[in-house]
């Protein structure tokens, strides 16, 4: 077991290499840092241009082999991950805005996995009935929504409430308004502009957590062992939550486990409408402002998360189901 | 039991619903063989009338009214993005200044936007573009697909294991990133091409996997086999035997892959990502509504509605053809 999950982690950090070396040189050939220079007005002179891009390693007169090896040794050495174009740190950047997407993704990724799979169960359980046709016809219709225009539309009726209302019981940006130190105050003004957020991507998780669980459950709902059992005479109930639902939950435990790739950067789409600084933001800024070590710090981020939610979906499902063996 | 233990193995997937697809393929691919087996045995008796494959799919799919609706939607949309325009004087690119954010009216049907834009011709015009977006690259991406799926799963041994390599390590890096960087340096009038190179040159990864699932109980087959022996080139093999075989997949795929194609596109435009400025697309309306979101309503709803009818209508066509092409149907018709 230890020696089969080391070789993947081995075989993981291969991958991990490969691929963000492919995204660096992707990402030098078709970004073009002096394009921010030269569209400025008065132009600055060319020597002080290059001496800007020379600093941050990102000057396309600058052999791009020479580039990539200073950008390696400068991680593998000192951790530093570049600069951006204006000469910020990129490491500096990623680590205060890690905070924000944390915040607001840990409850909605918790809320749709607890809704979505209860709601999943629940319409399997009563199949072909009218709750079970209204659920799925819900959950069918959000489904093809795309996540814009489903965060858009939370934002109109936040601010059609608002109006109703008289006052405003949602804020529509960023996280935090209140500036004082009353704990209780802070709350309630973090709720308010969390709440919003968090429906928007509650909505889209919920549902195909839903879709899923329903299809897996109903898969395993009509296998011998569950007939088995209820010939034993264990009521449906007991069947299914005893013997069907801890087979179902496999497929489920393991895209829980991969949705921790999109934990950080999914949010991209909530966190422009909302204007939250978060990572998801921060990818869209870097790659409009020509911000090549940025997108690349990003991408290697992100990669870090899928590989480490493909371990835990593994280990999940040998730990849900004894007969998967790891090896 | 090894086969069982093989699949189980994590393998890399994004796509939440992967292996409930990969299930289905395989299901889809097994039976498939079935009834090639059936034409095959009651080619003898040409007195009974046949129905052929093909009429059977589409007899099946018309009886489901949910998949006529969707496909007659599509149909008038995919016109409406054709046509659409001659029934408006104004064009998407051009500003009327004498009506700066007026709401729907006969003059302009859906309103203007605050610089004047007629947001009727960029509905249209962004439709058009979405659509041109998702079909191209779905196709595109399909053929790819399906090529270096079943490719390394026919080759088997170190090329199968060096295929799935590389896929999992295109897997690794999210594709929006991966596209954002491709498109950034297009400019503004060819840039719906570099998007459509950019979706289908990252969006062939997850189908190449499942497609590879479904091939390997097919290369297994006699057919597959007596080729082989024949000494017919492999390309020959993938192409005439073995694709033609995972047909159903394919098309399904194909079509769910347009709502998902159209997805990512509006993602990216609305972001700024993708399509820019003098170029419209119901993303960068989306975008451009968004932060008049209070004061005109119409430059948001519009474009968003129509994005939502696309959506469903081909979800619809998707499950239509699922349920036709599915043999265990229930869409069984009573007349013999």
């Amino acid at each position: 077991m230890v020696k089969y999950l080391a070789k993947r982690v081995a075989n993981y950090c291969v991958m991990l290499f490969v691929a963000i070396s492919l995204t660096y040189f992707l990402a030098s050939a078709f970004m073009d840092p002096r394009s921010n220079y030269m569209t400025r007005n008065p132009r600055p002179p060319m020597a002080s241009i290059n001496r800007a891009l020379d600093n941050a390693n990102i000057n396309d007169q600058t052999p791009i082999l020479i580039r990539y090896w200073r950008w390696l040794t400068g991680i593998v050495t000192r951790w530093d991950w570049g600069k951006a174009p204006d000469q910020s740190s990129v490491s500096d950047a990623i680590v205060s805005r890690m905070g924000a997407s944390l915040q607001l993704v840990t409850l909605a990724t918790i809320l749709s996995i607890v809704i979505g799979v209860s709601i999943g169960v629940y319409t399997a359980i009563r199949q072909y009935k009218w709750q079970d046709r209204v659920l799925n016809s819900i959950a069918t219709f959000l489904y093809v929504i795309p996540a814009a225009v489903l965060a858009v539309g939370v934002v109109f009726f936040a601010i059609e409430i608002n109006t109703v209302a008289g006052e405003r019981l949602f804020f529509v940006t960023g996280l935090h308004a209140y500036q004082g130190d009353n704990f209780g105050e802070w709350f309630v003004d973090f709720l308010q502009h969390l709440i919003l957020p968090t429906i928007s991507m509650t909505l889209g998780g919920t549902v195909g957590y839903h879709l899923t669980q329903r299809t897996y459950l109903l898969d395993e709902m009509n296998a011998d062992y569950v007939r088995t059992a209820r010939a034993k005479g264990l009521t449906l109930n007991k069947a299914i939550r005893r013997h069907a639902l801890r087979n179902s939950l496999i497929p489920t435990a393991q895209s829980v486990a991969f949705s921790i790739a999109g934990v950080f950067t999914g949010a991209t789409i909530t966190e422009s409408v909302f204007a939250i600084n978060g990572l998801g933001r921060y990818f869209v800024t870097t790659i409009s402002q020509n911000d090549i070590n940025g997108t690349v710090a990003i991408a290697a981020f992100s990669g870090v998360c899928t590989l480490v939610g493909a371990l835990l979906a593994d280990i999940f499902a040998a730990w849900l189901d004894p007969r998967i063996r790891l090896n | 039991m090894a086969e069982t233990l093989n699949e189980n193995e994590l393998e890399l997937a994004t796509d939440k619903t992967l292996s409930d697809d990969e299930n289905r393929a395989q299901r889809l691919g097994n039976v498939d063989d079935m009834s090639v087996d059936d034409t095959s045995k009651s080619a003898g008796s040409t007195e009974i009338h046949r129905t052929g494959r093909m009429t059977l799919y589409i007899r099946r799919f018309m009886r489901r009214p949910s998949a006529v609706v969707g496909l007659v939607i599509l149909g008038l949309l995919i016109l409406w993005a054709m046509f659409g325009r001659f029934l408006t004087p104004y064009d998407y690119s051009n500003l009327d200044f004498a009506a700066l954010g007026v709401p729907p009216n006969a003059e302009h049907y859906f309103g203007t936007t605050d610089g004047g834009g007629d947001v009727y011709a960029m509905v249209v015009h962004g439709l058009g573009r979405s659509l041109t977006i998702a079909f191209i690259s779905s196709i595109l991406s399909t053929i790819i697909a399906a090529i270096y799926g079943v490719g390394i799963a026919y080759f088997e041994g170190f090329v199968e294991k060096a295929g799935m390599w590389l896929l999992d390590m295109l897997l690794v890096v999210p594709s929006t990133l991966l596209i954002a960087i491709l498109v950034r340096s297009a400019g503004g009038t060819s840039g719906w091409a570099w998007l459509v190179f950019g979706l289908t040159i990252f969006g062939w990864v997850g189908l190449a996997r499942v497609l590879r699932t479904v091939t390997m109980s097919i290369r297994e087959r006699d057919y597959v086999r007596a080729a082989k022996f024949m000494g017919v080139k492999p390309l020959t093999v993938i192409v005439r035997h073995l694709i033609p075989n995972l047909g159903s997949v394919l098309v399904i795929n194909t079509v769910l892959g347009v709502v998902s194609t159209v997805s990512s596109e509006t993602t990216l435009s609305f972001l700024g990502l993708g399509i820019k400025a003098p170029d419209v697309s119901l993303g960068t309306i989306l975008n451009e509504g968004q932060s008049v979101i209070v004061t005109q309503p119409w430059v948001l709803a519009i474009p968003a509605l129509v994005l939502i009818i696309l959506a469903f209508s081909v979800q619809l066509i998707g499950d239509g053809l699922r349920d036709a092409i599915d043999p265990y149907s229930r869409s069984g018709g009573k007349a013999a």
